[in-house]
């Protein structure tokens, strides 16, 4: 078993930003360094080779920082969490003649898909504009064609069923070449872009936000400077959706929330 | 939970899967409070598992339970479960912390990903033990810990409901050391009591 120490870690962390720019600093070390053993012991190596393979412009490093950040999601994870949504936010969000989403840190573009069916089948997705934003380029890239496996489609079928769909997930992609393919009328209200919640700001103001499962990549320090980027994007009465197991403690915000359902992690911003 | 990390911190490691809830249960019994140590259970469960462990187990001890948030702080005396969907990883700030990367053999909380996080906390480990699965899960964790002096206890894979996990951590490491049919309950209880 291939394993690095914290001291190492802080190594790796000085040289990816040399090489790439890409600053883990604010990342939470436990997991940097769980995930930095994985890919250790994927390719075999320990942290001398890898650190004297990887350099400027090479694969290496891009594929570092991809293992460092992904985010192994699935379309409605969560289903109680997407049930509540549309019978607590949607009725409030009816009242507005354009609506902006924002789902920030999309991996591969599970969430939006779902977001972008529960809209339709709430007749909200003609007015609704879905911005989805990753800092990774390769997952956005995966998530602009929306191409998943067909096996992954069983769960995201039942989650969607357990979510209150209305429909079968089926009606919303079609199977080429053994993988499920997002149809394009859903594709054609999300904006996939990149954004870096820890270094770029503000690019616009939200009705909805959702950052599930993204803070706990964060050490205490960027976490908070994270929440008041989000506070910021957030029109007044707006909501913020947090992973299911997330909380906005530690967050130095948590006044300016309403909290509307504490397990599920839905808040409205109320000041 | 936001308190100042307790330095004198020390953890005790228990994984399983199938088979396991009831030797967690029992264990669970045997403990009255004040322990000393932090007691951290990863079971395997569904990611869809609704059940409150701490809610479903209030009448087997008096010790405090709880399924841990991200960045809270670990306390002695304490009783932790790891929450599905979610890896609990051991912070050398004295918090748990989330993770969300691939299941391990499929599950997601991964037993070695807790167990490996701990070892490489710093924290000490006064003990860890690994139970009936049908996962070769946890095999990984326990080598490293047994590398580094901890005791480590595995359950004897051949009255073990599902064999294969205490079976794939002794094919790493002879070392652990089998906890045996008989007295089974009071070998444990002799061992989390000679920590504490």
């Amino acid at each position: 078993m291939v394993s690095i120490e914290y001291v190492q870690l802080e190594e790796l962390i000085v040289r990816i930003r040399e090489i790439s720019g890409f600053d883990f600093s604010g990342y939470a070390r436990p997991s940097l360094l769980r995930r930095a053993g994985r890919y250790l012991a994927k390719y075999d190596m320990d942290l001398d080779m890898l650190l004297a393979h990887i350099e400027p412009g090479g694969r290496i490093v891009y594929e570092l920082i991809q293992e460092l950040t992904v985010n192994y999601s699935e379309m409605f994870r969560d289903p109680d969490y997407f049930k509540r949504v549309q019978t607590e936010v949607f009725g409030y969000l009816e009242s507005y003649p354009a609506l902006r989403f924002w789902v920030a840190g999309c991996a591969s573009g599970e969430e939006a898909f779902s977001m972008a069916i529960l809209l339709k089948e709430a007749n909200l997705l003609g007015r609704s504009l879905i911005y989805a934003t990753d800092l990774s380029n390769k997952v956005l890239t995966s998530a602009r064609e929306g191409v998943f496996t067909l096996g992954s489609t069983r769960t995201f079928s039942e989650n969607y069923i357990l979510a209150g769909g209305k429909q079968s997930l089926s009606d919303y992609y079609h199977v080429a070449y053994n993988k499920a393919i997002i149809a394009p009328e859903l594709r054609k209200n999300i904006v996939f872009s990149l954004h870096d919640l820890t270094g770029d700001g503000v690019f616009n103001e939200f009705q909805f936000i959702s950052c599930r499962n993204v803070m706990i990549y964060f050490t205490l320090e960027l976490r908070q400077r994270v929440f008041k980027l989000l506070y910021e994007s957030l029109s007044m009465l707006g909501y913020l959706c947090l992973g299911k197991r997330e909380t906005l403690r530690y967050s130095g915000l948590e006044s300016h929330f309403k909290v509307i359902d504490s397990s599920l992690n839905i808040y409205q911003k109320i000041k | 939970m936001n308190g100042i990390a307790d330095k004198s911190l020390s953890l005790v490691l228990i994984g399983g899967s199938s088979g396991s809830f009831v030797i967690f249960e029992d264990i669970l019994k045997l403990l009255r409070s004040p322990i000393s140590f932090a007691l951290i259970f990863v079971l395997h469960r569904g990611k869809s598992s609704l059940s409150v462990l701490p809610d479903l187990f209030k009448s087997k001890t008096d010790v405090f339970m709880s399924e841990p948030h991200h960045l809270d702080t670990i306390e002695p005396n304490s009783v932790y479960f790891a929450v599905p969907d979610y890896h609990l990883l051991i912070g050398n700030d004295y918090r748990f912390y989330f993770d969300v990367s691939q299941p391990d053999f499929f599950s997601r909380p991964s037993i070695n990903a807790t167990f490996i996080s701990a070892a490489q906390s710093g924290i000490p480990v006064k003990a860890a033990m690994l139970f009936s699965g049908s996962s070769p899960d946890g095999a990984a964790g326990m080598q490293m810990l047994a590398e580094m002096g901890v005791p480590t206890y595995v359950q004897n894979p051949d009255f073990a409901e599902f064999p294969r996990m205490p079976q794939e951590a002794l094919l790493k490491n002879q070392n652990h050391k089998l906890l045996p049919k008989t007295n089974f309950y009071k070998t444990i209880s002799d061992i989390l009591y000679s920590i504490n």
